[in-house]
């Protein structure tokens, strides 16, 4: 991506891209009886719907593109995501539980709604969130490469616990929870979890843009960092625990949806340039574009047996976008640009 | 004024700085040299309170400098790394910036870019610039942090740079020196150190075998039991030679 040099075009550029997501994703649809696609200003009931689920991935994808910066800034490293501490993981394994545990003590197979995955699949997020961060310490000081291993191994084997439960549960109740580990963006948003992502969102935005600058000092290293003034501990705990929170809040929301949180930070790179200051607040504009724009995507897409998940979609274009940052001469020298 | 009285320093069990006592006073150029791994960089760290000292105590201004908050610290300490690892995609001119958000900010950056003549580079992105180019954009930012008589800890600030960048740097450190400022560097080049040290601190195996003036440190004899090879005076070789007074 060419770097856009002039921050006035990077914001309109960004606004834009959020304006045309939304538009789309309001006025885009597909119609059932015949497959083909709709454009256009649909009855009142159905623009509802979609206003809801605009609102829903607005909040989830921000929050998504926010932690994924934070991350990014914790463990300078430019391919970190809400995921590589196994968020997600831990999310899906909490539901998982959440699912089989009143089929174990009755004997009786229920079905999985969406929507009690939220709870859940919070604690399973906080819990491996708090595992992650007392693994991650070293010496009584979080530890970026010991903190990206124990996010990895902890993932691992919260995956394979989850495929174990499954294995116990009747197929009858694997449908929906398979749907809601496939990324959901609910057109009618819950009150208390969309709110909660949204005051989350707004307090950790306020905080990370009143720190930008020491995040950008921080990117210098830790000694670095705090030879410039940094007291670079409390700033670690405040980027882990907000990033943390973020991730959470838009699992509970939409599930675990790959990849937003790394790209939203590059497209706000590439557009903005480095410093925080602009990033912290594009990154959320970005992750918003990104999961809205996916929505009004997958709205088209249907191979017969269903809308194509969302969580698969951003998986399929975030994969290449991360395998090719990974092969990137420049990022192997250190440079975060696109 | 920088103290080190009796400092020790150990990374976990292995000892790397053995009750180390040396004193440099305001207006001087102190280097430390010594072999790979004597501990020129641990003590730069003590130096710049970056690390406590397991025994002994490290002070400036008559302050243990390690207890100094960071965001006050930096109002009058600033410390340039062996090799800078900016993670962020950024011009020249925003890393120099990046010295004025706590520090002192004495000098503006653009007399800096003037100074250590970055303006042409002044609008690059800091990652596409050579090493040499990198490296002085870190002193221009340690001295745009920097107070006027404050303490600038430098690990081997002149490496990859070409000699006319040498001087350059040099001149810079010294005009600080002449407003009061300490100067503590680690540097390999013997022969500069001769042309630009008030002081020189020799060390090996963690301990100081050597602190004085110069010309009294850089002894061959002094410099062969460090380094264990012969050391000899060549009146024809070829050094940079740094202008009188700069």
């Amino acid at each position: 991506m060419i770097a856009i040099r002039s921050k006035g075009w990077g914001w309109i550029a960004l606004g834009a891209a959020l304006f045309t997501a939304v538009a789309a994703r309001l006025l885009i649809g597909r119609d059932p009886s015949t497959g083909s696609w709709m454009f256009g200003v649909p009855e009142q009931e159905i623009i509802s719907l979609r206003f809801g689920a605009v609102q829903s991935g607005a909040a989830a994808g921000a929050a998504l593109g926010l932690s994924g910066l934070l991350l990014q800034a914790l463990l300078r490293n430019p391919l970190a995501s809400p995921f590589i501490l196994g968020l997600s993981a831990g999310a899906g394994l909490g539901a998982t539980l959440a699912a089989w545990l009143p089929i174990a003590a009755t004997g009786t197979a229920a079905v999985f709604v969406g929507t009690d995955a939220l709870l859940p699949g919070t604690i399973g997020a906080v819990g491996v969130l708090s595992l992650v961060f007392l693994l991650g310490r070293r010496s009584g000081v979080l530890d970026p490469l010991t903190l990206v291993l124990a996010g990895t191994v902890v993932a691992s084997m919260c995956g394979a616990i989850t495929l174990l439960v499954q294995s116990m549960m009747p197929s009858t109740s694997r449908g929906e929870l398979w749907s809601w580990f496939m990324g959901q963006v609910p057109e009618l948003p819950r009150s208390v979890p969309w709110w909660n992502t949204v005051a989350i969102l707004v307090i950790v935005l306020l905080a990370a843009s009143w720190r930008a600058r020491d995040l950008d000092l921080a990117s210098a290293g830790d000694d670095e960092a705090e030879s410039l003034g940094v007291a670079v501990g409390p700033l670690r705990l405040g980027l882990f625990v907000g990033a943390g929170a973020l991730a959470a809040t838009s699992v509970a929301l939409c599930g675990p949806i790959a990849f937003v949180g790394f790209m939203a930070p590059h497209l706000a790179r590439a557009l903005l340039g480095g410093l925080h200051g602009a990033l912290v607040p594009a990154s959320a504009v970005a992750g918003a574009a990104i999961l809205i724009w996916s929505d009004a995507i997958r709205q088209g897409i249907d191979f017969g047996s269903g809308r194509l998940p969302i969580g698969v979609l951003t998986a399929l274009v975030g994969g290449p976008v991360f395998l090719l940052m990974l092969r990137s001469a420049r990022l192997r020298r250190g440079d975060w640009s696109c | 004024m920088l103290t080190i009285r009796n400092a020790s320093f150990a990374y976990s069990q292995r000892r790397v700085l053995h009750s180390v006592t040396m004193q440099i006073e305001r207006g001087r150029t102190c280097l430390l040299i010594g072999r790979n791994g004597s501990g020129k960089s641990s003590l730069l760290r003590l130096a710049a309170g970056l690390r406590a000292p397991t025994a002994g105590s490290v002070q400036w201004c008559e302050r243990e400098i390690s207890a100094i908050a960071p965001v006050l610290r930096a109002k009058s300490v600033a410390w340039v790394a062996q090799r800078s690892m900016l993670a962020i995609d950024v011009t020249a001119r925003d890393v120099i910036e990046l010295g004025a958000e706590h520090g002192a900010a004495s000098i503006s950056a653009d007399a800096l870019l003037e100074e250590l003549a970055l303006e042409p580079l002044a609008g690059r992105r800091f990652h596409e610039l050579s090493g040499g180019e990198q490296q002085r954009c870190i002193v221009a930012r340690a001295l745009r942090q920097h107070a006027d008589a404050g303490l600038l800890v430098l690990d081997e600030p002149l490496a990859n740079l070409d000699p006319a960048e040498v001087v350059r740097v040099i001149g810079a450190l010294r005009r600080r020196c002449k407003r009061g400022a300490v100067v503590i560097a680690a540097m390999h080049d013997l022969a500069l150190a001769d042309e630009w040290a008030d002081d020189v601190a020799l060390l090996d195996g963690g301990s100081l075998i050597a602190f004085g003036p110069a010309k009294r440190v850089l002894e061959p004899s002094v410099l062969a039991s460090a380094f264990g090879c012969d050391f000899g005076v060549r009146s024809a070789a070829l050094a940079v030679r740094l202008p009188r007074g700069a």
